[in-house]
């Protein structure tokens, strides 16, 4: 366990050290989000919808404040399997997945809330229908905040797979390119998932994509109600049970044939 | 003419070197398809849900799209040594090789980069373009496809501007990526609607700073039959240039950068 | 009016150092990479420039060869300021980076030197003869289909010196060429350079770590230190100044005896052996000879050489750089 724990400590301090990037990210992503929102309230303007504008806005600055989370950013782990020095690490005595799950857990909370927090300060001081407006209910704040626990398991061991997959195929840019599509839009970064077709959002709604940070979000803008959290965080830990295991067995099969090829 | 020669016999090397892996090379385009394709279908379901933005229908969402789809990644496929790695070879002193040549550092920059893969994203756009056209009941004229090849052709050359800016950073060792990726990409995001739908910050940026209001949306308009502001339509020819000028500035104050290069990294 | 002249260059750089805790912006310092160096060189020269790591030698060369603008001093390459008028002044000059390579990656050296041949306006009578010339030289026939990644690192540096002289320069810079190379391909780098040199006339300047590559091939040599230029000369006048210290071992019959030296001599005692280290400024050889003569049956008597690194080391430590 002290392995695990010392590489997350490890990596939370490299985190800290790119300051400068951080403002920069965090002024980019901020600017995305006005654009968002600028571009939902016109379109509000013409036609209002069920989902009031600020839940959207709310909706769109959460979504930025994470953005972070979301994409793959470990560029050292994957230049390491490109080049075949992931093989020292394979001949180290720890569980390499907990070891890589933990390193990719300390980058994604350490880059996401260091950008969060400043973003998400910032949102609530704009004006309203522009900016983040407060959870819909005390409960509902309650409710999120497992909801993103869970949320974040998934995601990690989303990226897992990830690396998985670079490691038998060596050049990932094909597969990472698809499976960052799917995360951007199912995820419901380039819409809001609330704004899909209501006949496709009950189908999305259970992806693991959408237990990554929409379903905290309706929790905490009220879409769904506290009452239901608990049916959510059943479909979240499912999801996040079924992804481990999955990251798991393809770790476990990747470092059978790493070992039979000698490296 | 030497150049365009020189500039066509590099892309046809790279070409090459792309299809040394051609698996590889084969998944990407099919990512960058699926990718673009995505895009699109967002746009899709937001006409779906509003029907319209503001006074622009549906159709010319779509339109716009394909415009901006277009110029963007013709600039990725022609223009990959800048947009691609231009910034990296400033800051790795790369960039030394290009200046012991007797050829202008632009042209060989440009020369040492393309990116095919871009080719399936250029086909998206052009289906938009089509789609949006169609469905927008466009009359073509001859000046009116002068205008769209002009338009698209300025866009091109401000997006290029646009991506220069991370590289003249780099040589004063100033790091921006981020930041110049918020008007890059930014703006592919945020143009690729009627940019009147804007409050008038972000409206005045996109039109003082990246003017992509002035190579694009003035164009689109005329072309789509909306009032220009109550300008003469001659004002759809001529608002473009500025991404020329746009070009024009930032090659300028490359070449003054350049006095500072250092050429770091060896 | 010489080739190269170069008089009172100097250059410097801003270093920003790294962001200390609790302090909003960065520090600036500035390092003084060259701090008035002045020197020429004439047409058909082969010039060594040494001096350790940071010393200036990049510096000089880049500002040289057009790619650095320097911040005060003038230079004039044929009569042409290289910053001035780059892209004139790089059509006469051929520049290899030993650790970064002009050649495209993943395609065949010989599609590289097409595209070169567009990019320097090469002639296509001219470019052909040149062509054959260099390839025979370099042996570089065999590997023309072979993509440069393929290419070892000896074959690689020959594609890289066979495309930086297609255009047939004037002045060739060659920025450690030799490094990581194993002793067969120095060998035959060092032989075509020597050959090159001595066909056209091409002045060579070359920065290097490795004295052999001075010593093989440079009439001249220049040190370079802190951004000075410290030493201008032949390279045995060098080694004279440097050379101050010298080891005689002595290998006798029966065990070594022990000898009365005067003080500042050095003397290890192994069973039959001496090992012993003087100063001939000091001590001349021919008194150390004498009272060696007279210590025994003496069946071995080495002089010898130092090591030409150990002296640059020396030489470096004595200049305190």
């Amino acid at each position: 366990m002290r392995a695990y724990l010392s590489v997350f400590r490890m990596r939370l301090r490299m985190e800290l050290q790119y300051r400068g990037a951080m403002i920069g990210g965090i002024l980019c992503q901020m600017f995305f989000g006005l654009i968002l929102v600028a571009l939902y309230r016109a379109l509000y303007a013409g036609k209002p919808q069920s989902v009031p504008i600020e839940s959207v806005a709310t909706y769109v600055w959460l979504q930025q404040a994470f953005f972070r989370m979301m994409v793959a950013s470990d560029n050292e782990l994957l230049d390491k399997i490109r080049s075949g020095d992931i093989s020292y690490d394979l001949c180290r005595p720890v569980h390499m997945y907990s070891f890589y799950y933990a390193r990719i857990a300390a980058q994604k909370l350490m880059g996401s809330l260091m950008r969060a927090i400043p973003m998400l300060i910032v949102a609530f001081c704009l004006p309203k229908g522009w900016g983040m407006t407060l959870p819909a209910s005390p409960f509902g704040f309650l409710a999120c905040i497992p909801a993103l626990f869970l949320g974040f398991l998934c995601i990690c061991a989303l990226e897992n797979i990830t690396v998985a997959f670079t490691m038998k195929t060596l050049d990932p840019r094909g597969m990472q390119g698809l499976l960052n599509l799917l995360m951007v839009t199912l995820s419901g970064n380039l819409l809001p998932l609330t704004l899909f077709p209501e006949s496709w959002q009950r189908f999305i709604t259970l992806f693991p994509y959408a237990q990554l940070l929409d379903a905290p979000i309706r929790l905490y803008t009220g879409v769904y109600a506290p009452a239901e959290a608990l049916r959510i965080y059943v479909i979240q830990g499912v999801w996040a049970l079924i992804l481990i295991a999955l990251g798991l067995s393809m770790w476990n099969a990747n470092r059978k044939r790493m070992i039979v090829q000698g490296g | 003419m030497n150049i365009l020669r020189l500039y066509f016999k590099s892309i046809g090397m790279l070409l090459r070197s792309h299809l040394q892996y051609p698996g590889s090379f084969f998944m990407q385009t099919l990512a960058q398809l699926v990718m673009e394709g995505g895009e699109m279908m967002v746009v899709i379901l937001i006409v779906d849900r509003f029907e319209n933005l503001a006074e622009w229908s549906g159709s010319n969402l779509y339109f716009f799209f394909g415009m901006m789809a277009v110029s963007f990644y013709l600039t990725e496929l022609f223009g990959r040594g800048i947009t691609g790695d231009f910034p990296g070879m400033v800051r790795t002193g790369r960039l030394d090789t290009f200046l012991v040549r007797p050829r202008g550092v632009l042209t060989q920059v440009l020369c040492g980069g393309t990116d095919p893969r871009r080719i399936t994203c250029i086909a998206v756009g052009v289906a938009a373009l089509i789609m949006g056209s169609r469905l927008s009941g466009i009359v073509w004229t001859p000046l009116k496809a002068l205008a769209l090849v002009e338009s698209i052709a300025m866009s091109c050359l401000l997006i290029l501007g646009l991506f220069m800016i991370e590289g003249i950073f780099c040589i004063y060792s100033v790091k921006s990526v981020e930041l110049v990726n918020a008007i890059t990409y930014g703006g592919k995001s945020a143009c690729q609607y009627p940019i009147d739908i804007y409050p008038t910050p972000l409206r005045a940026l996109f039109t003082v700073v990246a003017p992509f209001s002035l190579t694009m949306h003035v164009p689109a308009s005329w072309i789509l039959g909306k009032p220009l502001y109550g300008w003469p339509s001659w004002t759809a020819f001529v608002t473009p240039l500025s991404g020329v000028l746009v070009f024009a500035i930032m090659t300028c104050l490359f070449h003054l950068a350049l006095r500072h290069y250092r050429s770091t990294g060896s | 009016m010489s080739y190269i002249e170069v008089s009172e260059l100097k250059k410097d750089f801003i270093v920003h150092k790294k962001r200390q805790q609790g302090k909003l912006l960065r520090e600036k310092d500035t390092v003084h990479a060259l701090k008035g160096v002045s020197f020429t060189v004439e047409r058909g020269e082969l010039v060594g420039y040494i001096g350790p790591n940071g010393a200036g030698k990049s510096t000089t060369v880049k500002i040289l060869s057009g790619i650095l603008t320097p911040d005060s001093g003038s230079a004039q390459v044929g009569g042409i300021v290289p910053w001035e008028a780059r892209k004139e002044h790089v059509k006469h000059i051929g520049v290899v980076f030993g650790q970064r390579s002009q050649l495209w990656w993943d395609v065949p050296i010989i599609d590289s030197y097409n595209l070169l041949k567009d990019i320097y306006r090469i002639p296509q009578g001219d470019y052909e003869s040149r062509l054959k010339e260099l390839t025979e030289a370099l042996q570089l026939e065999p590997l023309m289909r072979t993509p440069l990644r393929l290419l070892s690192l000896g074959q690689r540096m020959r594609a890289e010196l066979c495309g930086s002289l297609l255009h047939r320069p004037e002045l060739l810079f060659l920025d450690e060429p030799t490094i990581g190379l194993d002793a067969v391909s120095k060998l035959a780098l060092r032989d075509f350079l020597k050959w090159e040199n001595r066909e056209y006339g091409t002045t060579i300047m070359l920065t290097t770590h490795d004295m052999e590559d001075i010593s093989a091939l440079c009439s001249r040599v220049m040190v370079l230190g802190h951004g000075q230029k410290l030493f201008d000369g032949k390279l045995p006048d060098l080694l004279e100044r440097f050379d101050t210290i010298r080891k005689v071992s002595v290998k006798y019959d029966d065990p070594a005896p022990e000898l009365h030296l005067p003080e500042g001599v050095t003397c290890e005692q192994a069973a039959d052996t001496l090992e012993i280290t003087y100063e001939p400024a000091k001590l001349p050889t021919a008194q150390l000879l004498a009272i060696l003569q007279d210590s025994g049956n003496i069946r071995e008597l080495t002089l010898q050489p130092e090591n030409t690194d150990h002296l640059i080391a020396a030489m470096y430590k004595e200049l305190d750089l």
